[in-house]
């Protein structure tokens, strides 16, 4: 049994389960590092995912969905900024009211667009980077079809995932961008006596976390499933950011705890068939990433500290 | 010609004229001191120079040329750096990040964190400024943060430097450091605008003296052509009596008697580490000591907040040892907690509400749990005009009053009691002198009434013109006991910093350049 469970497909779903909350808490991470809570994330990918999923219907082109995709979570999140940063409203109901205008308006548009809710027709998606094959018996066989199961078996965001969460770790640690990134979360005002502008600044954090999100929603529709369907992302922006809080909002930290996420997930799937064998309700199974998500922002991982001036609007005196 | 001008800047807040056509100037190499009571304009008028506020009308000039600033970039680019009360620096991050940030070196906005450094040590060598610039903000003491915040300004090229209330979070020892430093910034070709309300430091340091009072410049002067009488004068506008002479008052009964206690801080240490003393009726017993030896845990524990490791605390024969916040009261321990924002009120709460709190149980105040609230504003009405506090009423919020108000508020509440033993943590902390002298004639007045009072001070100025007797608290024990004409603020210093016990890394009583801010 084991030996079924414990396979390469196992760890390449993880590593897939875990590209779109990576993004996501990334995004996440580099808006609550500047300040702003982003519970939008969530409402965010949905956008993504189905604007992405209606330019690939429309024109049959994967890559111009991708780019739809993080387009409209750009314009999504700049909503959020400016009710957040101009206006000084609270993030969490500019979040939610983003997470229920996106439920709402992709549900409307499915209507008006295709007829019907639910589904959409499937679409043409991005396929996997390499192509290579793994055959053969013996150890070094073995342990190649390993490798390209676990690691070459991948579609190009899943790839650029990677590239970001290590791009933007070393981004904000060694650069101009990354200290003031850092400084802004902390003590806006000491970032404003420096001379640099919070609004500013804010305003890119807020833009780059609603590209990642629409990013995170263009892998999901466009590389994993194929078809956008109603409420698609079930929670997996608010997963994110519990990675985020669990990768002590850093990026590769954030990277590391949503393939945890993506492991307990990949896990509960590959666990489904056996559960004539063990006994256990399915129920049991689904539950397991929600549970772990329940227990990280519970702080059962240890007490993590985020930064000290996020959620707070900042006024200029 | 001056290096800054300021002409006729007027500034109004909704229902406050914060500037009245203020005018100012500052020579190069000269130190200004801007004198003036909390809520004088000082600090508004600094932030107008600094950009961050704007000024309604009135002209800036720099260096004889006239200039609209709009924020701090364009002040710093101007040569103008300011250090703020509350420190403007990043906890989390190092002493060399804060002092970069927003003029980081390197190249397509890579930091070069490198030459970062190597500034930082440039400037810090210049000026005789020594600091760890890879040390962590969160782990430097308060007068080492100054230094980060003053180096900051020295990194962005300032040339005008402004000084906001400099010395409300030193010690003693670290303002006189801080004297030190200004005059060799003025050295190297530096010039300083000193705000402050403490009429010592002001002759002890300032060329010349500007002071403000309700928004405007009410006088110049300067240190040789005044004293502290006629400076508080100017700045409160009328006669202030900055030693209060006291009454000889006989040591009745012991109230307080302190026992062996030992109490243990949040951190697990020994805070208190055995400390025994007593204080009897119509006596005022000081505990003076640098910030952090543990005095907060003493008077914690005193006063039911906190639960003493062992030893004994008795007031008037009575156990009180384990006594909570509420026997506490009702047994006539009344407290002036040190932070009168966290402790002392709360700030949401209006005046009438925070003089009942403690009280919100008993009699006439309340009944069967329910609150008489026509008792509670008659006793509110009452107490705001015996203790002067200015308030419009007594639905006036906390948060909205002045910090001697608030502080008139916490202090009504606690002596309206009647208390046995007052408590006073540091009871004019961040106030101005009109306060001050309000305050120290309150606590007088406990005294006179045969009542015992202990004070926390971290002023010892305040400790020489209140105490009968003086206890030096160092790292956690009582290392000398001085009746008050004993003592003087150079020999109260030297024990505080450990002199004359077993460390020895103090040095002795030596000439002080005109007290530095501890009085003489």
């Amino acid at each position: 049994m084991l030996s079924d469970v414990i396979t390469p497909d196992l760890f390449a779903a993880a590593l897939r389960i875990a590209t779109p909350l990576a993004l996501a808490a990334i995004g996440g991470t580099i808006c609550e590092r500047s300040g702003i809570v982003n519970i939008a994330l969530e409402g965010i990918m949905l956008f993504g995912a189905f604007f992405g999923t209606a330019t690939v219907l429309a024109t049959g082109s994967p890559w111009l969905g991708v780019i739809v995709a993080v387009l409209a979570g750009v314009i999504v999140s700049a909503i959020h900024a400016t009710a957040s940063i101009n206006l000084r409203t609270d993030q969490v109901v500019s979040g939610t009211a983003i997470n229920l205008l996106a439920l709402g308006v992709t549900g409307f548009l499915m209507e008006l667009w295709y007829g019907h809710p639910g589904t959409t027709e499937p679409i043409r998606t991005l396929q996997p980077v390499f192509h290579f094959t793994a055959s053969g018996e013996g150890v070094l066989n073995e342990i190649w079809r390993w490798i390209n199961g676990v690691f070459l078996s991948h579609t190009p965001i899943v790839y650029a995932t990677i590239v970001i969460a290590l791009a933007t770790h070393w981004a904000m640690y060694h650069t101009r961008w990354g200290l003031r990134l850092r400084a802004l979360g902390e003590h806006p005002r000491a970032v404003e006596t420096a001379g640099v502008s919070v609004a500013r600044g804010r305003w890119v954090a807020v833009l780059m976390s609603g590209a990642l999100g629409g990013l995170a929603g263009a892998n999901l529709s466009i590389e994993q499933v194929g078809v956008f369907q109603e409420n698609f992302t079930n929670g997996r922006g608010f997963i994110a950011l519990a990675a985020n809080i669990f990768g002590r909002w850093t990026p590769i930290g954030s990277y590391l705890a949503s393939l945890l996420f993506g492991f307990a997930d990949a896990l509960q799937i590959k666990l489904q068939p056996f559960r004539d064998v063990v006994d256990i309700p399915p129920q049991f199974f689904y539950m397991l990433p929600y549970v772990l998500t329940v227990v990280v922002v519970a702080g059962v991982m240890g007490r993590a500290i985020g930064p000290a001036a996020v959620g707070v609007p900042y006024e200029k005196e | 010609m001056p290096v800054l001008e300021l002409r006729d800047v007027t500034k109004v807040f909704p229902g406050v004229v914060a500037n009245d056509k203020v005018s100012f100037t500052l020579e190069e190499r000269e130190i200004v001191a801007l004198l003036g009571e909390n809520g004088a304009g000082k600090s508004t008028l600094m932030n107008i120079v600094y950009g961050l506020l704007s000024a309604d009308h009135g002209e800036i000039l720099v260096d004889g040329e006239p200039v609209k600033i709009r924020s701090s970039r364009q002040a710093i680019d101007l040569g103008i750096g300011m250090v703020h009360q509350h420190f403007m620096l990043i906890e989390p991050l190092t002493v060399t990040e804060n002092i970069v940030l927003g003029r980081e070196p390197g190249r397509f906005g890579v930091i070069d964190i490198g030459t970062a450094r190597k500034r930082v040590a440039e400037i810090s060598e210049r000026y005789g400024l020594r600091i760890d610039p890879d040390a962590r903000i969160s782990d430097l003491e308060v007068g080492l943060q100054q230094r980060v915040e003053i180096l900051k300004a020295l990194y962005q090229g300032a040339r005008v430097l402004i000084l906001d209330e400099p010395t409300a979070v030193l010690t003693p020892q670290e303002v006189r450091e801080l004297f030190a430093v200004v005059r060799s910034l003025v050295d190297e070709g530096l010039s300083v605008v000193f705000i402050t309300h403490k009429l010592e430091e002001v002759m002890a340091v300032a060329d010349r003296i500007v002071v403000m009072r309700d928004g405007a410049v009410v006088g110049q002067t300067r240190p040789s052509e005044t004293d502290e009488v006629g400076l508080a004068r100017m700045m409160v506008g009328r006669d202030v009596v900055l030693r209060i002479d006291k009454k000889p008052v006989a040591c009745g009964e012991t109230v307080l008697e302190v026992r062996e206690l030992v109490v243990k801080s949040d951190r697990g240490l020994d805070a208190v580490g055995g400390v025994s003393f007593q204080v009897c009726g119509g006596e005022v017993v000081a505990v003076a000591g640098v910030g952090g030896n543990g005095q907060t845990e003493l008077v914690e524990a005193i006063v039911g907040l906190r639960k003493p490791v062992s030893g004994s605390i008795a007031l008037k024969g009575n156990d009180i040892t384990h006594a909570s916040a509420r026997s506490s009261i009702e047994v006539g321990v009344s407290h002036v907690p040190e932070d009168r924002h966290r402790r002392g009120l709360i700030l949401q709460f209006n005046i009438a509400e925070n003089l009942l709190l403690g009280d919100h149980r008993v009699a006439p105040y309340a009944r069967h749990g329910v609150i008489k609230l026509r008792e509670v504003i008659s006793m509110a009405r009452k107490r705001i005009e015996d203790y002067d506090i200015r308030t419009p009423s007594e639905k006036v919020l906390g948060s909205s009053l002045s910090g001697g108000n608030q502080q008139k508020v916490v202090i009504a509440r606690e002596l309206g009691r009647n208390p046995e033993l007052l408590v006073a943590a540091q009871p004019t902390r961040g106030l101005d002198v009109g306060a001050i002298e309000f305050v120290h004639r309150q606590v007088l007045a406990e005294r006179e009434a045969g009542k015992a009072v202990l004070l926390i001070s971290l002023e010892l100025e305040e400790v020489l013109s209140l105490a009968d007797r003086i206890l030096v608290m160092y790292e956690g024990r009582i290392v000398k006991e001085f009746a008050a004409d004993e003592a003087d603020a150079e020999t109260l210093g030297f024990y505080m910093t450990g002199g004359g016990g077993t460390k020895l890394e103090a040095t002795p009583p030596e000439a002080s350049p005109a007290g530095a801010g501890v009085g003489e």
